[in-house]
């Protein structure tokens, strides 16, 4: 018997993986997360650089002379006191109110912000506990690196993201600002205001993001966002309404009172400190996910609903029970908002619905709007919250379609129930949420009117127009479900609420054929809020939910169910 | 004995991809019908096709007569499911989802429902996202079998249980067939059709290969003899023995593989002085290696 020996075989050569891979792709954790949230970036940055487009163009219209800029400081002059610094600090900007970024720190500064920080805790809450949820984390985690950089290069990539919309918000102000803006006026924001404010954006939904993330391993995705949100909702209201105590503290919108970057104010030694702040809260995320078994969670120990809430009798009752927290939260949201409107509108209707330039002004944008009255000014608030009812409509849809995306719809559809009858139960359960989310509001409207002082029962009555508007989006949805594909219906419902409100909103100041102005539906609602309804509007909305359910039904039969 | 589900060339491609083609089936109300194949060969297109969740691009298909794209719903009264993949409500608990879709049903004889939970020792006060994969599949199971169906569909059934739960499955399958029920279960583990089913089809790349009962299957699978001989081994006389192939010979002893009857060798070995015959009966594993090759197998492994 003999023995040989031979040259060992040599390795495979493995090629490098490319770095525009590791960039952006399937070459790292980095690259993939950057992929998985391009389609966020781009709803983000264009929601932000559109906002700052939006408002260069609607201010140079509605306010063009100088006499008109007065109008801004008339309107900060007469509101409530506790009311004036809510989105930015007005009160401080003095004479620069009146230019063009002073009317944006004043009126949607907090707005950027907030939706900014927003898309943060959405992220962040969910990067690591999503892939935990479907498993796919074990597999990652089971690759030849620690955790520790699974977490960083997950953190990276939404940073990364962030930074990119925030240079699309600076470069979008500042375009705004030179294209459309008076420079005599003072209404151009330079670079370094741009970016000034843009930072303090950033830096706020690094902090709420950063909280989320430091939950998320302790607490699962739903935990922390819930408790960032509330955070953030609580810690922006104490130091926008000045109401004093000790949340007021620790709140980085009190930090940042004094950085008013788009009126060249800035106090950047606060804006460090929030960035700071989130970046430490960062580390505490990827430490406590590193430290903590993988994907296991506390949770948060709510009581469970009863099972008649749950919705276990029949398609619709099941429809129902998914759709119950969504319209609960939803309807309580909006509700608050519109209570605290509905308790402002008695003073704002007199202090300034008699001053006869500042009406002029306004009617430029909202034509249809009576400021003397407390009716018009809730006509007024219903207007600008059509958007979030579209958008709670449009979650609606976005959970029926879910269904189909997570695998339950074939099993449903494997028992005696009928694909239009599931279509039909979605649309159902749909529209029983719509109606919820309509009632808390209308309770908000009430008490609020009656606190106030304010007489509500036209105003009780006109919510139900958020209602329709909401119905009209949920049967866009159905029809997009039903006909083409479930994944996208959310996404398309919540475009046409999107497009629905910005064609309102541009096309009267920016005196557009009245043509165009009438396809946004809601165009036709009348002022349900002050009893005078459009019949074509309810119509119309009706319609577009019973012919979009319909369609759905129709459209589903033909195509096949998908996994 | 009626076909309870019957196919005609049926086809389902997605785009330009390759579902199924050409799939022709009949299988017999009252059997356990296996359908074999590795990942990817059209299992689980076959099946959502038959349950109308995807529609043929050509050819038909009948569940209990009825046309599958005509009358979906009555075929689904009378079947029950489980796919191979399945997510549902996370907020119930096992028992509210194993109800709710009993409710689907018009109810169910909730006795009937209570034994199955126990037999699959299944705690249905959980959270459906707080259990296991298996514990899940037990969750599919019980919902497929709680309202006594005609016809069972299972996809990949017993993926993530542990073997006293297969244990579990596979009476309950026998129970099944002993009221003369049908099922029709999809798996790539050979072991598992072959202890429960009586026919067999084996499925590759879309296409239909093989239909047969699981004792045919073996009948047409090779044997592989091993002879040891006192002296030299006269190789030369075996190998052109009909269905004699591989033979190899090492020291006094002569291996070969014998397709199809195995007499004309044993007449052969009958010639000579032999120390040991050792004939092995294939298990069905072999014959779906003869059938797809070793590679394909290896590829895909279950």
């Amino acid at each position: 018997m003999t023995a040989s020996a031979s040259t060992p075989s040599r390795a495979a050569v493995i090629p490098a993986i490319p770095l525009h891979r590791r960039l952006y792709g399937f070459g790292s954790i980095y690259g993939k997360t950057i992929r998985d949230s391009r389609l966020a970036f781009i709803i983000a940055a264009g929601l932000l650089g559109g906002m700052a487009l939006v408002m260069g163009v609607a201010v140079s219209n509605i306010f063009p002379s100088p006499q008109a800029r007065l109008e801004v400081d008339k309107l900060v002059g007469s509101m409530p006191a506790s009311m004036v610094n809510l989105f930015g600090n007005a009160t401080a900007m003095g004479a620069k109110l009146g230019t063009l970024g002073g009317y944006m720190t004043f009126k949607y500064g907090a707005i950027f912000a907030i939706g900014t920080a927003l898309w943060s805790i959405f992220a962040l809450s969910a990067t690591l506990a999503d892939e935990a949820r479907r498993g796919s984390l074990d597999i990652v985690a089971a690759a030849p690196f620690g955790k520790r950089r699974i977490a960083l290069e997950k953190v990276a990539a939404h940073v990364t993201m962030l930074s990119l919309a925030m240079m699309v918000l600076a470069i979008g102000t500042t375009v705004s600002s030179t294209v459309f803006g008076n420079a005599s006026q003072g209404d151009t924001i330079p670079p370094l205001s741009s970016a000034g404010f843009a930072l303090w954006t950033g830096s706020i939904a690094l902090f709420f993001g950063g909280l989320a993330f430091a939950l998320s391993p302790l607490l699962g995705r739903a935990g922390s966002a819930a408790i960032a949100g509330l955070s953030m909702a609580v810690l922006w209201l104490t130091s926008g309404l000045d109401v004093g105590g000790p949340l007021v503290a620790v709140s980085p919108f009190h930090w940042t009172v004094n950085h008013i970057a788009l009126v060249g104010m800035y106090d950047w030694l606060p804006v460090a400190l929030v960035g700071a702040t989130g970046v430490i809260l960062l580390v505490i995320g990827v430490e406590l996910f590193v430290r903590r078994d993988l994907g296991v969670t506390a949770g948060l120990s709510l009581p469970g609903l009863p099972t008649v809430l749950l919705g276990v009798h029949g398609p619709i009752s099941r429809a129902m029970g998914e759709q119950l927290p969504r319209a609960l939260s939803w309807g309580i949201g909006i509700g608050l908002i519109g209570a605290l409107y509905a308790s402002l509108v008695g003073p704002m209707a007199t202090q300034l619905g008699h001053d006869s330039s500042l009406v002029v002004t306004m009617g430029a944008l909202f034509p249809n709007v009576d400021l003397a009255s407390t009716g018009g000014w809730m006509q007024l608030y219903a207007e600008l919250l059509y958007i979030a009812a579209g958008f709670g409509a449009a979650t609606f849809v976005s959970k029926w379609a879910s269904e189909e995306g997570d695998g339950q719809l074939e099993m449903v559809l494997t028992t005696p129930t009928t694909r239009v009858g599931w279509t039909v139960a979605g649309g159902i359960a749909a529209i029983l949420a719509v109606a919820g989310m309509t009632v808390l509001f209308a309770l908000g409207v009430g008490l609020g009117a009656s606190s106030g002082g304010v007489p509500a029962g036209d105003a009780i009555l006109g919510s139900a127009s958020l209602g329709l508007y909401a119905a009209a989006v949920v049967g866009i949805g159905v029809a997009v479900g039903g006909l083409w594909r479930t994944s996208l219906a959310g996404e398309i419902a919540a475009l046409f609420v999107v497009a629905t409100y910005l064609l309102d909103l541009v096309a009267p100041p920016l005196k557009l054929p009245d043509w165009v102005h009438q396809l946004a539906l809601t165009a036709h609602m009348g002022r349900p809020m002050v009893g005078e309804w459009d019949p074509v509007g309810i119509v119309l909305c009706l319609a577009i939910f019973a012919g979009g359910v319909a369609i759905g039904a129709w459209g589903i039969r033909r195509r096949d169910i998908g996994r | 004995m009626p076909a309870i589900i019957r196919t005609e060339r049926l086809t389902k491609s997605y785009g330009s991809h390759r579902g199924i083609v050409d799939v022709d089936l009949e299988i017999e109300t009252g059997e356990v019908f296996g359908f074999l194949g590795p990942n990817g060969a059209g299992k689980t297109t076959t099946i959502r096709t038959l349950l109308d969740l995807i529609r043929p691009t050509s050819g038909r298909a009948f569940v209990f007569d009825i046309e599958t794209t005509v009358d979906p719903v009555a075929i689904h009264r009378r079947i029950g499911y489980v796919p191979g993949e399945f997510a549902l409500y996370d907020r119930l608990t096992g028992g509210q989802t194993i109800e709710y879709f009993g409710n689907l049903r018009g109810g169910v004889d909730a006795a009937f429902r209570k034994d199955l939970v126990e037999r699959f020792d299944l705690d249905p006060s959980r959270k459906f996202k707080e259990y296991s994969k298996g514990n899940k599949q037990k969750v599919g199971l019980v919902i497929a079998l709680q309202h006594r169906p005609e016809l069972l569909m299972l996809d990949e059934p017993t993926a993530g249980l542990d073997p006293l739960m297969q244990q579990s499955f596979y009476s309950l399958v026998r129970e099944a067939q002993a009221e003369g029920r049908t099922v029709f279960l999809s798996s790539h583990i050979l072991s598992e059709v072959e202890r429960t089913c009586d026919r067999v089809a084996i499925i590759k790349d879309g296409r239909l290969v093989k239909v047969d009962s699981v004792d045919g299957l073996r009948d047409l699978a090779h044997h592989e003899v091993e002879l040891r001989f006192a002296g030299g081994v006269p190789a030369e006389a075996f190998a052109g023995l009909p269905g004699v192939s591989d033979v190899k010979v090492e020291d006094h002893t002569l291996r070969m593989k014998v397709f199809g009857p195995i007499t004309p060798v044993v007449q052969a070995a009958a010639r000579y002085e032999l120390l040991d015959f050792v004939s092995r009966e294939p298990t069905l594993e072999e014959t779906f290696l003869a059938q797809y090759g070793r590679e394909a197998v290896e590829a895909n492994p279950s």
